[in-house]
């Protein structure tokens, strides 16, 4: 994908300041201000925002972040690659986590 | 390490299913699953199902759950609650939160039946207590037995939408409307009907502008938009509310799979992002299998059927029975798939706006717009039918896979053929002996029986009825139309309540006789 | 679009936006080629964030030195964007004898490079952070250690140059870096050909492959590492960890986040399925030693783990160097797993070998020539 595509300057919307991750508290404008600063895949909006890398791991903004980057991008949102899955698939406290089982 | 020929993930509808006929095959198989209760879903579904009678129809929701673990633990099936999958690892290995250890279990073959997620939409404000998922206002209700709110607005019209409104209402709680950005409905009108008729507006094209309130949820604003989802000024209209239910659709929960490897398609047919998989629901991970929602949004109805498919298949792939045994037994099961996802509200006609059904009849527009039948549109099905005599009014207008009333009356009053799918007709020359049982067996509600001339002037009307506390013999009150506003006074002269009739309580009424073909249903006096 | 630049990079990891960013500050044309979909999607975002000196090699240690004095301190304001960095130390931990010595040994060689670090005791350590377990008897201590986000670090360095004209392209994977007349110029990708005067190769463990297009070879293999991550804690410290056993390492975020990195000793071993794949049993192991040293973090939820690949060299320090025997390539990989600590340094030391400038710091030691058998 060519990172040099011309999205146009950044326009403010009345609505940028809604929350969109709750788990970080990142709002759509966020969002819209790192599509125009080059984040253009869901792996880079979380890594720069932390959009989708708190306790929920985006199974609540994952739809919401895609629509928003696919419309800076002028794009479907089905051709936007979601994030990665990871283990834990919920929120495991560190003492449970290393307490294994192999057998039995 | 703990090892099993199946593990199933998830004990909703599909994940049980899959579990009972694996190990009806021969294999050992466990169930996990992060809630408290078995049953995913299913056990806040109190109404009953749609479908063919084979296949759980006009069963309620929660007594298909209660079915299914009875024959999970007949058929020796471990289930195991309040275990999460923590992860699937490499060689079908599983890690299961139980209790404060993490347990690793080794599947030869593993169905992943997670489910899916409600969808979010954000407005102004939606970040509010108060603003809550329909799926949450559901499990609050039937499991919790708690109201969400005393007034809720709902937004969606899809069958979530439609189904979690009348439930509201069932609760004791003011729908004040139920909002879609979407020009028409998008679940059944059957279940639409029910909502309107019980007197809650529809505002299609509108969607909601802001949630107000400072600490919570006090009111709401929606407005009309245009047809590039703009809201158009001066359609703002605001209702006091102190509860907005979001119903705009479900994600599936594939993550597990997308973890394990299986190659995945962003699918906007089946919902999201789904593990491409073949005609058993094997993934591109030999001995990987997905059934119901988490492989595509459908129905529990089709999410079982799945379930069974891939329990099959995974029997089939460690040998428990041959091709040739796989082959015949997944044969009828997909052609009852197929049958579900038959008509017009099947995967094929997802997003097609459908003018006319099966037979050529005219969709109504009224029930696309505002939830009803409009009074000139019923008489155009063929359900609906002019006779003096006490006989069945079928309101059913749309083509969706049902049948349980063809078999409800003894006389052979109703047909709808070798077709799931098509329109139940009424036969004008059978007999009608008023014995309601096809009324109540109608999952949409939407059978009526209405006899002219009990008395002079006056006709007779029985609708199903599931409100508490049941109407008595000879109460007053006022019986309300199709779009739920009060037409005239109407008098209480039976209320029937039978085993047989499932909790679908039928209601008599004495309407005047201009009345009969209007009066739909009935509120108290006090009311 | 024009194909052609005065460099062409293969790799937009830390390294390749890093010396992208320098080149084009001196006037380079600058195009990135990037195999992933995402900037930055292999060692640069699977890090612990540690920028340290303490602990590295002799010879990587002047690059180290030279990037905390002159780089890191001022990075964030360069880069208009928050790197996260804190220099409030590193505790290297120990909780045996056995462990002392280690640490000791690790001291005596950077105190012999002028890296100011030193040994303490338990309790000394227990001042500088008071949620260490008893059961730590000393460690080793150097103040001007720190961390950074390597997220945000490698995606500013990225955001930069891209405003100021390099060009990225993602989802571009190279298949061959071509001769033409004796020297290296054109890099070739699965749908297009790139020219550049130089091209610099820093594509991590990918880097071996596309260099033997032109009969290189790095001797470096593949080494899964796995990191895990909490849930924001309130703010407890700021201090880069690790631990004489190589236990685990890691740091609180600025976030409020722990991460940890681990292993389980079987790494060697793995297998996958495409992707980095987790283990089944390493978390839960990190989490077993993070335990000892901090009980204080039993109860924090782990909200993801992640794995990716270090490009392990033959001898553990990276290749940064010209390639006299292939005019126009110069490479930097083979990182071993720190290169993000001093990418930010290697990435103004690139911009200086490339443009025939006087480095600011000798880069001799990395030399793509220097493996030789043992005998």
């Amino acid at each position: 994908m060519e990172r040099s595509i011309d999205l146009g300057t950044f326009v403010p919307e009345p609505d940028d300041d809604m929350l969109i991750c709750r788990c970080e508290e990142i709002t759509k404008g966020e969002i819209r201000q790192a599509v125009h600063d080059g984040m253009f895949t869901i792996e880079e909006i979380r890594r720069w925002l932390r959009a989708g890398m708190g306790l929920c791991q985006g199974q609540t903004c994952g739809k919401l972040v895609k629509g928003i980057v696919a419309k800076e991008l002028k794009m479907s949102p089905w051709k936007i690659e979601p994030a990665t899955s990871r283990a834990p698939m919920r929120p495991v406290e560190m003492r449970i986590m290393g307490n294994e089982q192999l057998e039995g | 390490m703990n090892r099993y020929d199946v593990i199933v993930v998830g004990a909703g509808p599909a994940g049980l299913s899959a579990a009972i006929e694996a190990a009806k095959l021969g294999l050992k198989a466990i169930v996990f699953d992060e809630n408290a209760k078995p049953g995913g879903q299913l056990f806040k579904q109190i109404h009953k199902f749609f479908g063919s009678k084979e296949h759980k129809a006009k069963v309620r929701g929660f007594k298909i759950g209660e079915e299914l673990l009875q024959e999970a633990s007949k058929n020796g099936v471990e289930v195991v609650l309040n275990a999460i999958v923590t992860g699937l690892y490499m060689d079908k290995e599983v890690t299961v939160k139980q209790d404060d250890k993490i347990v690793h279990y080794k599947g030869d073959t593993v169905i992943i039946a997670t489910g899916a997620s409600e969808n979010m939409v954000p407005f102004e404000g939606w970040t509010l207590p108060g603003v809550i998922g329909a799926g949450a206002a559901q499990t609050m209700m039937n499991l919790h037995r708690t109201r969400p709110g005393e007034k809720v607005l709902m937004l969606g019209s899809g069958n979530v939408g439609l189904v979690v409104s009348y439930q509201l209402l069932q609760a004791g709680c003011e729908v004040a409307a139920l909002v879609d950005a979407a020009p028409r409905v998008g679940g059944y009108g059957v279940h639409a009907a029910k909502v309107a008729r019980c007197g809650v507006p529809f505002y299609l094209s509108h969607t909601i502008i802001k949630a107000e309130g400072t600490d919570c949820v006090t009111g709401v604003t929606i407005g009309e938009v245009d047809s590039s989802w703009k809201i158009i000024p001066g359609s703002e209209k605001h209702f006091d509310v102190d509860t907005i239910c979001l119903a705009v659709g479900l994600s599936p929960m594939s993550q597990l799979a997308k973890m394990a490897g299986c190659e995945m398609e962003e699918n906007p047919l089946k919902g999201g992002t789904v593990p491409i998989c073949d005609e058993y629901g094997e993934t591109s991970v030999k001995g990987i299998f997905v059934a119901g929602d988490v492989s595509g949004i459908e129905e529990a109805s089709s999410a079982m059927i799945e379930g069974r498919i891939a329990g099959i298949a995974a029997a089939r792939s460690l040998g428990y029975i041959d091709e040739e045994a796989l082959k015949e037994k997944s044969k009828e099961l997909e052609a009852a798939l197929g049958s579900l996802r038959q008509g017009m509200f099947g995967p094929g006609s997802k997003g097609k706006e459908i003018i006319q059904t099966e037979e050529g009849y005219e969709i109504s527009k009224s029930l696309l717009t505002k939830g009803y039948i409009a009074e000139d549109e019923i008489f155009r099905y063929p359900g609906v039918t002019k006779k003096t005599g006490l006989h069945p009014v079928i309101e059913c207008s749309q083509n969706i896979p049902c049948n349980p009333c063809q078999d409800a009356c003894r006389k052979g009053c109703i047909k709808i053929g070798e077709n799931i799918t098509s329109l139940p007709v009424v036969d004008q020359d059978s007999e009608c002996t008023g014995c309601g049982l096809c009324v109540a067996s109608c999952s949409g509600q939407c059978i009526f029986l209405v006899e002219d001339g009990i008395e002079e002037g006056y006709s007779a009307v029985t609708m199903p009825y599931e409100f508490l506390p049941l109407p008595r013999k000879g109460d007053m009150g006022a019986a309300l139309d199709r779009s739920g506003t009060k037409v005239c006074e109407a008098e209480v002269l039976e209320v029937r309540v039978a085993k047989a009739f499932d909790h679908t309580n039928l209601l008599t009424i004495k309407v005047p006789a201009d009345m009969t073909m209007k009066a739909r249903f009935y509120v108290g006096q006090e009311v | 679009m024009n194909n052609c630049a005065d460099v062409v990079i293969i790799g937009s990891g830390i390294i390749g936006n890093a010396a992208a960013y320098n080149l084009a500050k001196k006037g380079c044309s600058v195009i990135v080629l990037e195999k992933d979909n995402s900037i930055g999607h292999g060692g640069s975002s699977r890090n612990g964030g540690g920028v340290r000196q303490s602990g590295r090699d002799k010879r990587e240690l002047p690059i180290a030195m030279w990037g905390v004095k002159n780089i890191w301190p001022t990075l964030s304001e360069e880069l208009e964007a928050d790197c996260e960095y804190y220099q409030q130390g590193n505790l290297r931990l120990g909780k045996t004898q056995e462990h002392l010595k280690i640490l000791q040994n690790l001291t005596n060689n950077a105190r012999e490079c002028g890296l100011d670090v030193n040994m303490i005791s338990g309790e000394e350590a227990r001042e500088i952070c008071p949620y260490l377990s008893e059961e730590v008897i000393g460690a080793s201590w150097c103040k001007t250690d720190g961390h950074a986000n390597p997220l945000t670090t490698t995606l500013a360095f990225y955001r930069k140059a891209r405003q100021m004209g390099v060009r990225y392209i993602s989802g571009e994977e190279v298949v061959e870096i071509r001769k033409i007349k004796g020297k290296a110029r054109l890099v070739v990708t699965k749908n297009n050909v790139y020219e550049g005067d130089t091209i610099l190769l820093a594509a991590g463990m990918e880097s071996r492959k596309i260099a033997g297009t032109v009969g290189i070879d790095i001797p470096m293999v593949p080494h899964l590492m796995e990191v895990l991550v909490t849930e924001a804690q309130p703010d407890m410290f700021y201090q880069m960890l690790g631990t004489a056993a190589a236990d685990f390492y890691g740091h609180q975020s600025k976030h409020g986040s722990f991460v940890f990195g681990g292993s389980s000793g079987l790494e060697g071993y793995r297998k996958d399925n495409g992707t980095y794949t987790n283990s089944s049993i390493t978390a839960a192991c990190t989490c077993r030693g993070i335990m000892k040293y901090f009980p204080v973090l039993s109860e924090a939820k782990i909200v993801r783990s992640w794995g990716g690949v270090i490009d392990m060299c033959a001898d553990g320090v990276p290749v940064i160097s010209k390639v006299e025997e292939v005019p126009g390539l110069t490479l930097a990989c083979a990182f071993t797993g720190h290169g993000f600590g001093i990418g930010p340094a290697v990435g103004v030391l690139l911009s200086e070998l490339i443009r025939g400038e006087t480095l600011s710091v000798d880069l001799s030691a990395f030399a793509y020539d220097r493996f030789k058998a043992k005998i």
